[in-house]
């Protein structure tokens, strides 16, 4: 059943309408809801870059939710101290967070992998996190660093509305570039070093590159995902980015479905819409956020995306380009 | 014929065992050499050696004269020695095509940005490799299959389709790890088939591990028989049957 052009048209329609529609929700939304849409984009970003190593490349490399808090840091530490606008900054976040999947993937290549795995770079995590803490000339220490009030050629940082936009634009680009990246021959050669690193090499890949490369730009994506979070705070100190976090964006690659695009939208949006609409029961969020979790895992163990799937070949996800 | 795989004094030791043990071969364009043995004789050591998978303690590996021994595998494969593995090495998520597509890695240029931003030098590469690949599965009546991941495949149906993957960049030598076990009749008459159009049309140069004795018989220009990492016979066909120690002890014949 190989998908015929007219489905592959109806794709390409699809990708494109959902930011074009999307750029219309400011219209409908209040300043809470426009709180929330924002959060969704960079957790779609975060959740991006998770799948990237955890999905795609079937890494158990929990460093990502501290590239999350070093590409933050970055981005506010490069508006404060070297008085870079906040746009310029995100580049520079992406790189910093490519720097630490460098790092991961240096752990990884040294043939630490699974739970070791696991361990070394929750520890990286949390080292980060005593980083920010005790660092605190840098990093204002617990009390975290708050960005400049300052915009930036009529850009104000503290709007949510103009933020919206930045996000959407950001967030459309990264995960069009993700897409290329998975269906060219990197992709395959990265979903192939999960599936069987010892036969990639009798192919002739570099498996070391290639594993180096899915961390960067796992890294990259988290790191970019940094430098929106920190404008949308409008600050950044170390609780944001502890374990909390990281089992939020670890359960959204699992909802969404791993090694997914269409599914790390999907988890990011349902996980980060879902807490909201049980605010209204307090004490009672954590609870309702497991029993979701569990009851799509239960019902789709391969995840939100392969629901899509099952509906149609215009959500099929191929390794190659059509 | 020009010689194209040299092997001269291969020898590997794990700690303490043995498990190659100066062994020498030549292998020309278009030539079969079956490798047998018993269990345990060193058969994948020795692939494992010239592939790069495991660093020879003594020995030479050349590619048309050239040394590649302790090369990584995957330069060694770039060099144009491919292998398949005894317990196959399909990429089971990923589709029949996007595995033969795997096998043309090396053939696809574009660097990081060009696949990134979808330019069209890298768009180019792609659509060639996917031709190529396509039609290869055509050629080996596996076309309809394209789609279907592999892991949903029948065992004969994978080792083909390993083999058509391993194939795809046309690497002037091909090692074989059992490539027959587990078939049926049918599809290993088909494994024979591609083979020998491989190195009839090809010209690739074939090592071959296999057990089915008429199999060996039936496609190898030459046998190399090994017990004990040790080189213990070597000739045509003709030769390793007439010799009585090899019958006995491996051919089943006494
Ligand atoms: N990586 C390894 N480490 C230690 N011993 C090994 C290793 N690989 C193979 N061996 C040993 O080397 C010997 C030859 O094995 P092998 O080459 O797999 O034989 P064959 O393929 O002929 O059945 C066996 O005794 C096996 O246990
Ligand atoms: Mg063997």
């Amino acid at each position: 059943m190989s998908i015929s052009p007219a489905t592959l048209r109806l794709r390409t329609a699809l990708f494109w309408a959902v930011p074009v529609l999307a750029c219309a929700l400011p219209l409908a939304t209040n300043p809470y809801t426009q709180f929330v849409l924002n959060s969704m984009l960079i957790s779609t970003l975060l959740t991006l870059g998770f799948n990237m190593v955890i999905g795609s490349l079937g890494q158990l490399a929990f460093a990502n939710v501290a590239f999350f808090g070093l590409g933050a840091y970055a981005s506010v530490i490069a508006m404060n101290d070297l008085g870079l606008p906040w746009l310029a900054t995100i580049p520079l976040s992406g790189l910093v967070g490519a720097a630490g999947g460098f790092l991961a993937s240096a752990v990884a290549l040294r043939g630490i992998r699974l739970y070791y795995l696991a361990i070394v770079t929750l520890a990286f995590g949390e080292l980060l996190r005593w980083l920010y803490i005790h660092a605190d000339r840098l990093t204002g220490g617990t009390d975290g660093l708050a960005i400049p009030r300052e915009g930036f050629l009529g850009f104000r940082l503290g709007d949510d509305t103009a933020q919206f936009y930045v996000f959407l634009a950001v967030t459309v680009v990264l995960v069009k570039g993700t897409l290329n990246l998975l269906r060219s021959r990197l992709g395959r050669s990265i979903v192939a070093v999960r599936e069987n690193e010892i036969a990639t090499a009798s192919l002739g890949i570099p498996t070391a590159r290639v594993i180096v490369t899915a961390f960067m730009w796992s890294g990259f994506l988290v790191g970019v995902a940094g430098a929106l979070f920190a404008a949308h705070i409008g600050r950044v100190f170390p609780e944001s980015f502890g374990l909390t976090q990281l089992i939020v964006g670890f359960a959204m690659v699992l909802v969404g479905g791993t090694g997914s695009v269409l599914g790390s939208v999907l988890g990011a949006v349902l996980l980060t819409a879902l807490p909201e609409y049980v605010r209204a029961f307090p004490g009672m969020e954590e609870i309702f956020f497991g029993l979701v979790v569990i009851v799509v895992l239960l019902c789709l163990p391969q995840g939100l995306a392969s629901l899509l799937r099952r509906l149609s070949p215009v959500f099929l996800e191929r390794h190659f380009r059509e | 014929m020009t010689e194209l795989l040299t092997v001269e004094g291969l020898g590997v030791r794990f700690a303490g065992l043995t498990a190659l043990d100066d062994v020498s071969f030549r292998l020309s364009e278009g030539q079969v050499r079956a490798v047998i043995g018993p269990n345990g004789a060193g058969k994948t050591t020795l692939f494992n050696a010239i592939s790069g998978y495991v660093r020879p303690t003594s020995g030479r590996v050349l590619l048309r004269g050239q040394d590649v021994a302790g090369d990584s595998p995957h330069a060694i494969a770039g060099h144009g020695i491919r292998r398949t593995f005894q317990n196959g090495g399909l990429f089971p998520a990923l589709t029949v095509l996007e595995n033969v597509l795997t096998g043309l890695t090396t053939e696809t240029p574009g660097s990081f940005l060009d696949l990134l931003l979808g330019r069209r030098r890298a768009l180019e590469a792609e659509r060639a490799a996917i031709a190529k690949a396509r039609a290869l599965l055509e050629l080996m009546s596996m076309g309809h299959m394209a789609d279907a991941r592999a892991g949903s495949l029948s065992g004969g149906q994978q080792r083909i389709v390993e083999i058509i993957r391993t194939v795809a960049s046309e690497p002037p030598v091909l090692l074989l790890d059992e490539p027959a076990v587990g078939l049926s009749p049918v599809a290993r008459a088909q494994m024979m088939e591609i083979i020998a159009r491989l190195t009839g049309e090809k010209g690739v140069a074939v090592l071959l591990i296999e057990h089915a004795v008429e199999l060996v018989m039936a496609s190898a220009d030459r046998i190399l028989v090994m017990a004990a990492g040790k080189r213990i016979a070597e000739g045509t066909p003709d030769e390793i049957r007439a010799d009585r120690a090899v019958l006995e002890a491996y051919l089943g014949h006494a």
